[in-house]
């Protein structure tokens, strides 16, 4: 027990007890006022800050403007690939393995590990339902087709991560024949 | 005057004891399953009332209201006794509310692992159940307000301050959020939906939290750590302060388990900032703790029970600092939905709630009994095992909770998910899962460890007598202050008027806000000015005030109600689809009905959410963000708290039924990867249709505008909703008859997101974005 407890045991301790239990009456510990205080002010702040100005706008609103201004800048507002693009690309390994990481993780479970169809259909064969030219493809991938069940990929993927993923499953269908450049 | 011997009622405080260390076991035993269960779907057993879904409720309730609650009733009973200097009023309420818990435990334990559900967490027990609750909560309320009604110790300590929260509070949350009507026997509606739900909802959860796991254990904390410590308590003024702003501010900060959801944008800002300015009334509470301490801190290397106060304090601190952290708005976009939630209420319930148990019991139970504590040796080892299970635990949501925060944010430079896969993310935080079973299943063995050692105690001891002798003068003396004269009084006064005054400031516009600052700067200069003049009288107000029950308890009330009034009410009373531009919900089918009722029984809002927040990783995720119209019809909401799965809001139609329909058997034949449980009744038990027709009763007369059916009606519209799936799963050679369950579910989660026309069209065009259903407007190409 130190000097100073001693002192404050005779100063400060209020004389009531409660079954054996006494209270000192310190006074509050200033960093814990200011902590206080300090977060009442910052909550006023705030609270001004946020609802008196425009600076508050409904989330809704709020996220799409940030999506908006996100994709002017967005780098993928140059022109969709061509045919012969997307058909050179499938000759490229590194494009094929890029593209056959993003088939496994997202188009197996429809399309099978032998890309020969489950839910989906066979993408190994010469029977498109929506196109067979490399360019259907890439558009089928990034639009879906909903009411078949294929999801729309292009805001999930990316535009050249579906370039890659066309272009593997080109690489992988013998009946796609190269494209007049 | 004569004096009295009074004999303490401690056999209820043994039973509750003994009650508490038993639902102990079971609930962390409980959490350990579940626990593994993410990291192993094939513990979920394929049976129902073994799946996660369940069980998680399961897991929570009792360790909220079985364990701690069993703990904090046990702590009250035995420290109100003796800080009052009476017996409890009445010795057969005290053994109605002992049984009457415990049966309500075992009902819970039944009813939850067999998928009766209310859907709303930490509220999930069946309205029967609920009425039990009410009934022998009022016992206990009784119990309690007639003990202090017959004290022979004139002035309440602060202990009893923060009992008298716990108990008038918690009721009136209690009934808030379980107003319901029911449909049959074990089912019923809760009278709220959608977004006033949600209100309603997270100002319960938020304030559960608040006021049955930290307002009585921090009147447990004032009576055992000075008890156990033999020091007095640090500051009887730090008390005052920190308990009339914790009891206020808290309330308020309920919201801010729906930052950046549909909820409007100034219930958002008032539960971010009310969490800011609940940091300092919390470390009020640790600091009087820790610092009572003072002088005893070598106690600390050989007592157990000081050993577990301290550190249960100690994390208390903590948690009541992160706490706010995660408040913060942009915090709360990582950590919202992630395991860092996780980790934050297990920080709270392992190192708070059940240290503070272990040091109370530790102390009590050679009291109790009469004996020695069996094995110091023991108890240290439980508090070193438990310690490190607490740090692994909490460490490893925390990694896994910021990773999962971050990939799922993560945006690349040419505007697309960087982790487009869920699954990825998933998987990435395997290792944190299994470090997560670790820790748990270290802190279920300290929890086993004290089982063991207690019961040794007890097994050595007998129960003990104890009594006091009380002076007990010829006429009763009256209380300190009238109701009247709790109101009418400067402190009183000043703190309603500040109140008011920024409420005007805050709520109103233009002049009356103006005018309102003015005169709540005025009103605070003129109190402190007051203060320094009168700051003796307002104290021996104070000390009055304290000799008066049943003002302190109206005072308290009025503290606690204001901050649910001004933000529950308007939301209530205003009309959701009035003058809106947004989509309005449409209203559900019988057969979707049906299927969002199953959805609700396997507890799948456990793992769902069903709300796109407003950022931008979410909407580029799961579609556009979500709008208050869209959940109007929803009873009970299902915005959800945690995707340990993706978000459901707008999941109709991203997937062919047959997708839906191998998924729901074997998640991983079509996610690679998933820790989603298989549920294969769901192909075996048939649709509750004849149910429907009270239910859509119910729900009629909430005003859910649903187009008159006769029963026959009701059925017909299911087989024929039913039959439509069922052709389309023919297309893919299934065969299975419509009136099965999983039928049901994928009608209710191919309709999410389907939306009706806004109710009145906005009068510019609204900004680009594609129809409702489809998932993604921000099209890359």
């Amino acid at each position: 027990m130190n000097h100073n407890t001693e002192h404050n045991d005779d100063g400060d301790l209020r004389h009531h007890s409660y079954d054996g239990i006494q209270e000192y009456d310190k006074k509050l510990p200033n960093w814990w006022l200011f902590t206080l205080y300090g977060a009442i002010i910052y909550a006023a702040g705030y609270w001004a800050y946020y609802q008196w100005t425009d600076h508050m706008q409904p989330g809704y609103a709020r996220v799409e403007q940030r999506l908006v201004e996100f994709q002017k800048n967005a780098l993928n507002s140059g022109a969709a690939p061509t045919d012969i693009q997307l058909w050179t690309m499938s000759t490229d390994p590194a494009v094929k393995s890029a593209g056959e990481k993003i088939f496994t993780s997202n188009c197996v479970v429809c399309h099978g590990p032998d890309l020969k169809g489950k839910i989906g259909p066979n993408l190994t064969d010469a029977t498109w339902i929506h196109g067979g030219k490399p360019t259907d493809l890439y558009n089928t991938v990034t639009k879906g087709v909903l009411d078949k069940g294929m999801p729309t990929w292009g805001p999930v993927l990316g535009a050249s991560r579906v370039a890659d993923v066309v272009a593997f499953v080109i690489s992988k269908n013998p009946t796609i024949e190269k494209p007049a450049p | 005057m004569k004096t009295k011997t009074i004999e303490y009622n401690d056999g209820v405080v043994r039973q509750f004891l003994i009650a508490s260390v038993f639902w102990g076991v079971v609930a962390m035993l409980v959490g350990v399953l579940i626990a593994s269960q993410l990291a192993f779907h094939v513990l979920n057993f394929n049976t129902p009332w073994l799946t996660f879904g369940r069980l998680r409720p399961l897991h929570t309730n009792a360790a909220i209201f079985a364990f701690v609650g069993n703990m904090i009733f046990c702590g009250i009973y035995h420290s109100t006794q003796r800080l009052v200097r009476a017996r409890l009023a009445s010795d057969f309420l005290s053994q109605l509310h002992f049984w009457g818990w415990q049966l309500i435990i075992v009902a819970a334990a039944i009813t939850l692992p067999l998928g009766f559900s209310r859907g709303k967490e930490y509220a999930e027990l069946i309205w029967p159940i609920n009425i039990a609750v009410v009934l022998i909560w009022v016992v206990f309320a009784v119990n309690f307000f007639w003990t202090l009604a017959i004290r022979n110790e004139k002035s309440l300590y602060v202990a009893i301050w923060f009992y008298i929260a716990t108990i008038i509070t918690v009721a009136m949350l209690y009934i808030t959020n379980h107003l319901q009507i029911p449909t049959s026997l074990l089912h019923s509606y809760p009278i709220f939906g959608g977004v006033q739900d949600a209100l309603v909802q997270w100002w319960y959860g938020h304030n559960a939290v608040a006021f049955f796991l930290t307002t009585p254990v921090l009147g447990i904390m004032y009576y055992y750590m000075p008890k156990a410590a033999e020091r007095p308590v640090y500051s009887y003024r730090l008390s005052v302060v920190h308990f009339w702003s914790l009891v206020f501010i808290y309330i308020w900060a309920g919201p801010h388990h729906l930052l950046n959801t549909a909820l409007p944008e100034w219930l958002q800002t008032l539960g971010m900032v009310f969490s800011l300015m609940l940091w300092a009334p919390s470390w009020g509470g640790m600091l009087n703790g820790l610092l009572t301490l003072r002088g005893a801190w070598n106690k600390l290397r050989t007592d157990p029970v000081l050993k577990f106060l301290a550190a249960g304090v100690t994390f208390y601190g903590m948690s009541t600092f992160e706490g706010p952290l995660m408040a913060i708005r942009s915090v709360n976009a990582v950590s919202h939905y992630t395991d860092w939630t996780i980790g934050h209420v297990h920080s709270g319930t392992l190192g708070w709630n059940s240290f503070m148990a272990a040091g109370m019991f530790y102390w009590l139970a050679p009291r109790l009994w009469n004996t020695k504590l069996y094995s110091t040796k023991l108890a240290d080892l439980h508090f070193w095992i438990g310690m490190v299970g607490i740090l692994l635990y909490i460490a490893s949501m925390w990694v896994s909770g910021i990773t999962q925060g971050l990939m799922l944010n993560a945006v690349t430079p040419d505007g697309v998910l960087a982790y487009p896969n869920f699954l990825e993310v998933v998987n990435s935080t395997r290792a944190m899962l299994h470090t997560r079973i670790l820790g748990g299943g270290l802190f279920l063995t300290g929890m086993i460890l004290m089982a063991y050692n207690l019961f040794r105690t007890i097994r050595s001891g007998r129960p003990a007598v104890a009594s006091i002798e009380v002076q007990v003068p010829d006429i009763a003396p009256k209380e300190g202050l009238s109701l009247i004269g709790g109101f009418f009084n400067p402190p009183v006064i000043y703190s309603f008027l500040l109140v008011l005054f920024a409420c005007g400031w805050g709520f109103a516009q233009g002049m009356v806000s103006a005018v309102s600052l003015v005169l709540l700067v005025e009103t605070a200069l003129v109190a402190m000015i007051h203060l320094g003049l009168s700051g003796k009288k307002w104290n021996e107000w104070y000390e009055k005030l304290l000799e008066s029950w049943l003002p302190f308890t109206v005072l308290t009330f009025v503290a606690v109600v204001a901050g649910g009034m001004i933000q529950i009410l308007p939301t209530v009373f205003i009309k959701q689809t009035a003058g809106t531009d947004a989509p309005i919900q449409k209203v559900y089918t019988p057969l979707e009905l049906a299927g969002r009722d199953i959805y609700i029984r396997e507890g799948c809002y456990n793992c769902h959410s069903q709300m796109i927040r407003s950022l931008v990783g979410d909407v580029l995720r799961y579609g556009k963000s979500g709008r208050l119209t869209e959940s109007i019809y929803d009873f009970p909401f299902q915005w959800g708290s945690k995707r340990t799965g993706p978000d459901l809001e707008r999941e109709g139609g991203k997937y062919p039924n047959i997708w839906h329909f191998q998924h729901l058997m074997d998640p991983r034949s079509t996610s690679i990867g998933s820790v989603m449980p298989n549920y294969p009744w769901l192909y075996k038990q048939v649709t509750d249709i004849p149910a429907l027709t009270s239910k859509i009763r119910v729900l009629s007369s909430y005003g859910v505008p649903f187009p008159p059916r006769s029963p026959d009606a009701i059925l017909q519209s299911c087989i024929e909703q039913g039959n439509l799936i069922t052709a389309d799963l023919a297309t893919s050679g299934i065969k299975i008859s419509p009136d099965k369950e999983v039928i049901a579910v994928i009608a209710y989660l191919q309709q999410l997101g389907r939306y009706s026309a806004p109710a009145a069209q906005p009068a510019a065009p609204a900004p680009a974005v594609s129809a409702p259903a489809a998932p993604k407007q921000a099209s890359a190409n």
